[in-house]
């Protein structure tokens, strides 16, 4: 049910959805695969449908920058999916019973669902009793009757929402609260523990008997489209990402190891950071430039400046064009001077390290 | 035609112009203007204008200033750990000398060069990346300074750095440290 919990290996290359020139992720898997193996963490955009509102809380999906989508695919990582394209051929092509099973797939996962979630009520309200010196035993042998206090009753509803969210999709709750496992009992029974409060509108309690399989229902809405669908085929004519002139920077930094976010808080193009973002601070405020790109020499007061304050580095770097082509020389040279092309390897891509002198 | 190569040129460059003869006067007179800040502002010694490349002997993109700062100008934060480190030891050897000193961290100053650069100048990463690759890691001994004991080399100092002054026109002068490479920051 949670493959969040456990991770699930995810097969490479993954697709990337390509939707209106913005690459997405939307398998938390997937996700979580790029940010432990590949140093990339993306942005989350999507909002909560639930919670629309909430905007400061995104979810998937992952939208990734075209330098870290274009770096995936050149490590054979990844390839890009026009997922426009994909979608509407496969669902028109898609069969009727193929449909059936995954809509059959869906109510299965949604009963699970259901039933794990009826087990955690179960057991928080068995804590809370034990809390409470009620123990379950005793509750057991008198058909489940107790006059629940309203402190643990309302706890446990406030809990279960967190719970209604899997890796599955977003679950939508039945709205119709017509479950007959919730019953009210009387006072007769109540009177069986005269130490709690006899308000029989709140003290509700389960039915053992009929517990699991009536209770709420809920309706799984898969935010993946592989599966239902296969991963859709290796388009060899879909092309690299187009990225822009700072890409050469971003991928040297990233095969060094750094992890990126965008650098727009500092004025830069990337953040760079020594680990994941979250438990590091970042180390470079990095500006990608065209080997002859003009730059002046204020921005690098400025940004090394401000870099310096914030405890980074800023960096101005670019792909030196002259060491690329005598490296590619080289390499076709290589065979027939055969001389060691990695000793007279020049650095393709330069980087520089800016920082406050404090004269 | 052939006497062309003997005739005297009709003004004799200064002395001091024939140590520049290669590069432009204004970016000759920018090195002396930083050359001259350091030394008076900032208190800088064993001051000097390099016109040629000590590695290949070719003109410098631009005359580079080479000196000695009053106390260390840069220190990578992992030596700084090492010097911490050692401060500590010192301090827990002789601890009967002073109870309440704080940490003596021992960094000796190292050369430097200098990048002089005008404010509204335009560089692109080529240029910088010529001046890297024509300057050694630190600056040539002088002559002046041969009374002083060579110093080991910092085995820290692995990548080039320049300290890029830019001057502006009210003569303003800001400095900056530029490694040559990825270098992490310091924790100021």
């Amino acid at each position: 049910m949670a493959p969040s919990a456990a991770p699930t290996s995810v097969e490479e290359p993954f697709p990337i959805s390509r939707v209106a020139d913005r690459y997405l992720l939307f398998s938390i898997d997937i996700i979580s695969h790029c940010r432990r193996n590949h140093n990339i963490c993306g942005m989350l955009v999507g909002t909560i449908p639930n919670l629309s509102q909430q905007n400061i809380f995104l979810g998937i999906p992952l939208e990734v920058m075209p330098e870290e989508a274009r770096v995936l695919v050149e490590r054979g990582a990844a390839y890009i999916v026009d997922d426009e394209e994909v979608h509407r051929k496969a669902f028109e092509e898609m069969s009727r019973e193929e449909r059936l099973e995954w809509l059959q797939e869906m109510d299965r996962r949604g009963e699970e669902l259901t039933k794990s979630t009826g087990e955690l009520k179960e057991r928080r309200k068995d804590k809370a009793l034990k809390e409470k010196g009620l123990r379950r035993e005793v509750l057991e042998k008198s058909e489940g009757s107790v006059a629940d206090s309203p402190a643990s009753e309302s706890t446990i509803r406030d809990d279960s929402p967190s719970s209604t969210e899997s890796s599955l999709g977003f679950i939508m709750k039945g709205s119709s609260f017509s479950d007959t496992a919730w019953s009210e009992i009387g006072a007769s029974e109540a009177s069986l523990f005269e130490s709690a409060p006899p308000s029989p509108a709140l003290s509700v309690v389960v039915n053992s008997a009929s517990k699991g399989t009536t209770t709420q229902k809920h309706f799984v809405t898969p935010t993946t489209s592989y599966p239902p669908l296969p991963n859709p085929p290796q388009d060899p004519e879909a092309g690299l990402p187009v990225v822009p002139k700072s890409y050469p920077l971003f991928r040297y930094l990233h095969s060094l190891g750094y992890y990126h976010m965008p650098g727009l808080r500092f004025g830069c193009h990337y953040n760079s950071y020594p680990g994941d973002p979250l438990r590091y601070h970042s180390h470079f405020a990095a500006t990608g430039l065209g080997w002859d790109d003009e730059f002046d020499l204020l921005d690098v007061v400025g940004g090394g400046r401000l870099a310096t304050g914030t405890k980074k580095a800023y960096m101005v770097g670019g792909e030196d064009v002259e060491a690329v082509k005598r490296n590619k020389a080289a390499s076709q040279g290589a065979g027939l001077f055969f001389d060691e092309p990695s000793k007279e390897k020049g650095r393709e891509t330069r980087a520089f390290s800016i920082e406050w002198a404090a004269l | 035609m052939t006497s062309l190569a003997h005739t005297k040129p009709a003004i004799a460059p200064a002395p001091l112009q024939q140590s520049f003869a290669s590069h432009l006067p204004q970016l000759q007179s920018l090195a002396i203007q930083i050359q001259h800040n350091l030394e008076h502002q900032h208190r800088w010694a064993d001051l000097h204008v390099h016109t040629h490349s000590p590695l290949t002997n070719e003109p410098l993109p631009r005359p580079l200033v080479s000196g000695l700062p009053p106390q260390r100008i840069y220190i990578h934060p992992d030596e700084q750990v090492e010097l911490l480190k050692e401060a500590d030891r010192r301090r827990k050897a002789d601890r009967t000398a002073a109870e309440g000193a704080g940490l003596q961290v021992k960094a000796e100053p190292e050369r430097e060069w200098i990048l002089p650069t005008r404010l509204n100048e335009k560089w692109t990463l080529r240029r910088l990346a010529e001046v890297f690759d024509a300057i050694t890691f630190v600056p040539p001994a002088p002559d002046t300074a041969a009374d002083t004991p060579d110093r080991p080399e910092n085995p820290w100092r692995t990548t080039k750095r320049v300290l890029l002054g830019t001057a502006d026109s009210d003569s303003t002068v800001v400095y900056y440290i530029v490694h040559d490479g990825v270098v992490k920051p310091r924790q100021n």
